[in-house]
């Protein structure tokens, strides 16, 4: 599946704004998980644990052929990460590298986040994603004309 | 509650255009409702739009599915209609998939998780889908039955209307206690007729209201699911009482044969072979109300519009202007798998929209061939709707129908309507001094005096045009063949018939 590169951006940007985060907090999960968690509970309570444990399992398998270092994350019953704990990407190396086209080792973190959310705009569309990141992230803002302008608000 | 201490049952909207009429304005709130049919009869849509249009954050809609189409692909394909609102996604639904409890506990289980849901939620709504695959696993009737009136009884005392969704068929009704549970049971039936698709709802149950009887057809398109009233959302609308006024042709000759013209409000049948002018004097008939202000539909099933309006050019009728003006709408009915409840809908929507006091129906053949075959065994039938809810609103109806010119017979029509018809306007060919002329007379006219005179007319630049004499000098025109007499052609005006029927 090819990620259209606005998801790309935007799961930059979710990463980013879990980042700064870290900042103002003493955070006890990596800002990717951080971003999975919240992408788990808003669709779980939408959709149920089942839906989105099929799109994670499928976004993992994804994730898993771009990025290596995800050989060891399996996705567990309730839909939740295991093995993903050990990255420590820095906050800003979640900044967007445009033209890059390649991720970096060590970035199977924002891999799995982009397949996810590229997944939600297969099979849920647009609208209800971006409804979910606001529900997720009722902090930040999100554009429903270009999902690639969210932005923090 | 109201002053004689009963109690009010709220009226929910089905978010089903037509829906709400046939059911007696909506749906009763806090009631425990199946809906029931074959796969791809709309079942889920129907709920999803129900949904749609009574849910909030605060009350929102709880989405049991159990083993069907999971949520994701739901919300996917659903979404694909215009009823649905992301906006109120994810606030507003939730889905939760009951499939492990289902699989690997009993009915109590069940019961305990969506009493936990719904618990937590507050929801103004649940569904279960499919609840007939949450209920496959074997188990006693009695066991079946405690399970479905406790969940009925929480799920009303929680204060939610609810929609069980299940495929089953109709020879389960007398068994199966669910229906014997449930306040309201909408099923929805999909047959396959020669090449088209007929659909058709019923409401087999619905507690503490009047819903319309029978079957209503209906129709999935891009907005959901939508009903067709047989009623045609005209029960609750007064009738109106006959005002004895006459409305012209225009043809002044003709409107004498009909002692003034036609009473409003009746239903007029022209009815001739091909090419003796109905669809000139029904063109006539309709530019006429237009001149004298009464708007006016045209419902078209053998050409289109356009070729219709070009056609009354050369007759010196403009229809164009008043298209425009919107007091002329000329509607083409000609879709595949078309039901006659649908087009009644498309012209009630016209005549509502622009007031019409007069509408024409070119011609009943047409209307019948654009009719889905399954509905064509209905057509006297819904004929017989059709006009008694029209005229009863004031409308006049011009229907033409083309018979077949037999020389041993001068039938009416083919569809036996005449019963139907309050005037009756019968056109036909005649063989006279080597020409095929064409003769028209009054057959009836219910309510009023009418001429009993055979007139010879003929279609020229300016219409329908009624020649001077009743054909007086000849025996058996009706026939076709007429024989001439030695009488002279009368210089008499028209006779009136004095027999009068009185309308029904």
């Amino acid at each position: 599946m090819t990620i259209p590169p606005e998801m790309r951006d935007l799961a930059h940007r979710l990463l980013a704004f879990e980042a700064a985060a870290d900042k103002t907090s003493e955070p006890a999960m990596s800002a990717p998980l951080r971003v999975y968690e919240k992408l788990r509970q808003s669709l779980c309570a939408l959709a149920g644990v089942a839906a989105f444990q099929s799109i994670a399992f499928s976004a993992l398998t994804q994730a898993k052929s771009e990025a290596p270092d995800l050989w060891a994350v399996r996705i567990a019953a309730d839909g939740s990460l295991e093995g993903l704990g050990e990255f420590e990407t820095q906050p800003d190396e979640f900044e967007p590298q445009p033209g890059s086209g390649k991720e970096q080792a060590g970035d199977g973190g924002i891999i799995l986040i982009d397949h996810v959310l590229g997944l939600l705009l297969i099979f849920l569309g647009q609208a209800i994603t971006i409804n979910l990141l606001r529900n997720a992230w009722p902090g930040a803002f999100f554009d429903d004309r270009n999902a690639g302008n969210g932005r923090e608000s | 509650m109201n002053t004689q201490g009963k109690v009010t049952i709220n009226q929910l909207p089905t978010g089903v255009p037509g829906l709400d009429e046939i059911v007696g304005g909506g749906l009763p709130e806090f009631s425990f409702n199946i809906i029931a049919g074959a796969p791809g009869s709309g079942k889920t849509t129907l709920a999803h739009q129900f949904v749609f249009a009574n849910v909030t954050p605060e009350r929102p809609a709880l989405y049991f599915t159990v083993l069907g189409e999971s949520a994701i692909k739901m919300l996917r394909y659903q979404q694909q209609y215009t009823f649905f609102d992301p906006a109120k996604l994810p606030d507003s639904i939730r889905f939760i998939n009951l499939s492990q409890v289902v699989l690997e506990q009993d009915l109590g289980a069940v019961l305990e998780e969506i009493t936990r849901e719904v618990t937590n939620a507050n929801p103004a709504v649940v569904i279960v889908d499919s609840f007939r695959t949450m209920v496959r696993k074997p188990q006693s009737d009695m066991e079946l039955q405690t399970f479905i009136q406790r969940l009925a009884l929480f799920l009303a005392s929680w204060q939610a209307t609810t929609f069980l969704i299940g495929e089953y068929a109709e020879d389960e009704l007398r068994d199966n206690p669910i229906f014997t549970v449930a306040d309201g049971l909408f099923w929805l039936r999909q047959t396959v007729e020669r090449n088209s698709i007929v659909r058709k709802l019923q409401i087999i149950k619905l507690r503490g209201q009047d819903s319309v009887p029978g079957l209503h057809t209906f129709r999935i398109t891009d907005a959901g699911v939508q009903a067709f009233s047989r009623t045609f959302g005209l029960t609750a609308r007064k009738r109106v009482p006959p005002s004895g006024r006459r409305l012209s042709f225009g043809i002044p000759e003709l409107d004498r044969m009909l002692d003034g013209g036609v009473r409003e409000g009746d239903s007029v049948l022209i009815a001739g072979s091909s090419g003796t002018g109905k669809s000139v004097l029904a063109t006539q008939f309709i530019a006429e109300g237009i001149r004298q202000g009464e708007p006016g539909i045209v419902a078209v099933f053998e050409e289109r519009p356009q070729a219709y309006a070009e056609r009354a050019t050369s007759l010196g009728l403009d229809l164009e202007t008043p298209q425009k003006e919107g007091k002329l709408t000329i509607l083409y009915l000609r879709p595949l798998d078309l039901s006659v409840d649908e087009t009644m809908h498309s012209i009630l929507d016209a005549v509502q929209k622009i007031g019409a006091k007069r509408l024409v129906i070119d011609s009943l053949a047409g209307f019948e061939m654009a009719l889905s075959p399954g509905f064509r065994a209905d057509f006297r039938e819904s004929l017989y709707r059709m006009i008694f809810a029209l005229t009863g609103i004031g409308v006049t109806i011009l229907s033409t129908v083309e018979v077949d010119e037999s020389f041993t017979e001068f039938p009416f029509s083919t569809y036996s309507i005449s019963f139907l018809t309050d005037d009756i306007l019968r056109l036909r060919y005649v063989s006279i001094e080597g020409q095929l002329r064409k003769i028209m007379v009054v057959i009836k006219m219910r309510g009023g005096n009418h001429a009993k005179d055979i007139r010879e007319y003929e279609i020229t630049s300016e219409g329908v045009v009624i020649l001077g004499k009743r054909l007086a000098n000849y025996q058996g025109l009706i026939s076709g063949i007429p024989v001439r007499s030695d009488r002279p052609d009368s210089t008499e005006k028209p006779s009136l018939d004095t027999g009068i029927e009185h309308k029904t």
